[in-house]
């Protein structure tokens, strides 16, 4: 205590005010940077992680002469492999069309509605969130099936409110009883189809490849068809190889995606100039702290060496200028939190309204990344004041 | 106590030393300077100095706050450069006092502050003890002042006392009556007798004409 009042002479509130404030101001924005991204993210990649590779859907464009003459928008397999050796796709998948009937049917509040379905089945890899369940073998009796959202907006917002029936959230989806009845070749099976999923990636009614199979086998009037479709990973959807490759060959890509992998391209840059943003003032507030720590030292520094040199170690010498870092550190990190708390409370409500299923994405990495940068903080300026004390002796 | 005992210092030998602005000069004439000099604990030792002959060097050499010179000092034949700062740490601690010429107190702080801030490091010894060499010193009734309002020859005993709160095998005095009448001269010599022979310790005191009072065993002149 003693220590402290000899020290503390010639501490400038104005400084270590203006350091606690930059420093404020500067986590406040790596933790906002990091919070907007971990909120805004699930909006685009439509699930959890938001490290997603990127996929494209691409088709062969359907022109008027083949409605004309009745030839069918397939691949070839050297059309598939030409694509798979392209540089900017990693994989190349087929969907594989049903070739059966398929009739569902459904509940709702005591009505029964009935229509003709098609399923399409793409190796598992591609499949967004794999649900659990996903899969089928031939002696099971339910089936899972994966719907596009825009399936289920098109009903909540279009077709629900215009018959006044009641929207659907994909909770109750999931409950709802499906009656799938698969016919072909003389033979039926009537199975229950279970939603256990939405994509956002698929615009199609997915099932299990294993089904697919199965099913054109044991009902089809094809057991191999060719496939519409080709699904293609790829390292970047904005790379203009691609547009320029499907040009060439008169392919169409299903452009909602590349959309998406553009904003979430945008979204990340933004989120990282704003982090450079935040961590370069971080940078500049720790700089104008060492400033005025060592200013401190500078002007003390007659009491400095007379402490050590009465017997007081450099480790209990610097400790007095530790703490005030690091107590400083941890004002601004406590008042940054509640700035990025405050802030989050308004971009949540404005997102809510506008997306009520959206749940706000976990604190833990900005909350992390909050503690880190201040731990950080601290231990360097620590090391660097005893650094500079140690010079003394 | 074991750890006081393992940093204690027997003898301190001086080998060829000589400051390091004295280099070149071959008429050092000193008993210290450039010779083989040994000071041994329990022993009383008196340097007579002119000006300007190196008298704070000594000092600052053997408390290892200047490593300007040439030559060995070792501590029980230990070279004192190959001291870590932990050790110089605990020398400052347990083995080796100084009262500088210069003093060094905290200005800000009072007489009793200044006593304390040593003495509550090493907690060698009561507050009773030290209200009472206050008074032995004639400085009690100025224990709360801050230093800076002490006269000269007060801030000397309050540092004289600080120099005291710690174990030590050698205390160092630089100049330390030169503002001092005779009669808290002798106070000052009185309590440094009673410490130092408690202790077994060996004293080393500096003078350029004024000296304080004690059986010398030898005297140097540097």
């Amino acid at each position: 205590m003693m220590i402290w009042k000899l020290l503390r002479q010639h501490v400038s509130p104005g400084q270590l005010a203006g350091f606690t404030l930059a420093n404020l101001f500067g986590t406040a924005v790596v933790l906002l940077g990091l919070q907007f991204y971990a909120d805004v993210s699930p909006l685009l990649t439509g699930g959890g992680s938001f490290m997603k590779k990127d996929y494209l859907v691409v088709s062969r464009r359907v022109s008027t002469l083949g409605t004309l003459t009745g030839t069918a928008a397939t691949f070839g397999p050297h059309e598939v492999d030409d694509l798979a050796a392209q540089p900017f796709a990693r994989s190349v998948g087929a969907f594989v069309p049903a070739r059966f009937k398929v009739t569902a049917g459904v509940s709702v509040q005591g009505l029964d509605f009935a229509t003709e379905l098609f399923f399409e089945a793409v190796p598992d890899r591609f499949v967004d969130h794999r649900p659990e369940g996903w899969g089928f073998r031939p002696e099971d009796d339910t089936l899972p099936i994966v719907l596009p959202r825009s399936y289920l907006n098109l009903y909540n917002f279009g077709f629900a409110r215009s018959r006044r029936m009641p929207q659907l959230s994909e909770g109750v989806m999931g409950l709802l009883d499906l009656r799938v009845l698969v016919r072909g070749r003389g033979g039926s099976r009537r199975l229950q189809g279970r939603i256990v999923g939405f994509s956002d990636r698929l615009n199609t009614i997915l099932v299990p490849e294993d089904f697919l199979r199965w099913a054109n086998r044991t009902y089809g009037d094809e057991a191999d068809p060719r496939p519409s479709r080709l699904i293609v990973e790829v390292d970047n959807p904005a790379d203009d190889r691609i547009a320029r490759y499907c040009k060439a060959k008169g392919y169409d890509t299903e452009d909602g995606r590349l959309d998406a992998g553009k904003t979430t391209w945008l979204l990340k840059t933004l989120t990282g100039i704003v982090l450079t943003v935040g961590l370069l003032i971080s940078l500049l507030s720790f700089y104008l702290l060492l400033l005025s720590v060592f200013l401190l030292l500078q002007k003390n520094l007659a009491k400095l060496e007379t402490l050590l040199l009465i017997g007081y170690s450099p480790a209990q010498v610097a400790r007095p200028y530790q703490l005030l870092a690091a107590g400083l550190g941890a004002v601004s990190l406590v008042a940054a939190a509640a700035v990025a708390a405050a802030v989050r409370a308004v971009w949540l409500d404005t997102l809510q309204g506008v997306f009520p299923a959206l749940a706000a994405g976990s604190v833990l990495p900005a909350a992390g990344a909050g503690v880190a940068l201040y731990a950080l903080v601290s231990a360097l300026a620590a090391f660097l004041i005893r650094r500079r004390v140690d010079r003394l002796f | 106590m074991k750890k006081e005992t393992a940093f204690s210092i027997q003898r301190i030998e001086w080998r060829q030393v000589s400051p390091r602005v004295f280099a070149g000069r071959g008429d050092l004439r000193s008993d210290i300077w450039q010779r083989q000099v040994t000071f041994e604990r329990g022993r009383t030792y008196l340097i007579e100095a002119a000006s300007g002959t190196g008298k704070s060097s000594l000092c600052g050499f053997v408390y290892g706050c200047r490593r300007d010179y040439d030559g060995t000092l070792l501590f029980d034949g230990t070279d004192i450069r190959t001291l870590t700062t932990a050790r110089w740490t605990c020398l400052r601690r347990g083995a080796l006092a100084m009262l500088f010429q210069d003093l060094r107190l905290f200005p800000e702080l009072t007489a009793w502050e200044n006593v304390q801030l040593k003495n509550r490091l090493t907690g060698c010894h009561t507050d009773e003890t030290l209200r009472h060499w206050f008074c032995r010193l004639g400085i009690d009734s100025l224990a709360d002042r801050p230093a800076c309002r002490l006269s000269y020859g007060q801030q000397q005993r309050v540092a004289f006392l600080r120099a005291l709160c710690q174990p030590f095998d050698f205390l160092f005095l630089d100049e330390p009556v030169s503002h001092l009448d005779a009669g808290n001269a002798a106070a000052m010599a009185d309590l440094l007798r009673e410490e130092a022979g408690r202790r077994g310790a060996g004293v080393v005191v500096t003078s350029i004409g004024h000296r304080l009072e004690l059986d010398y065993d030898t005297v140097f002149a540097l």
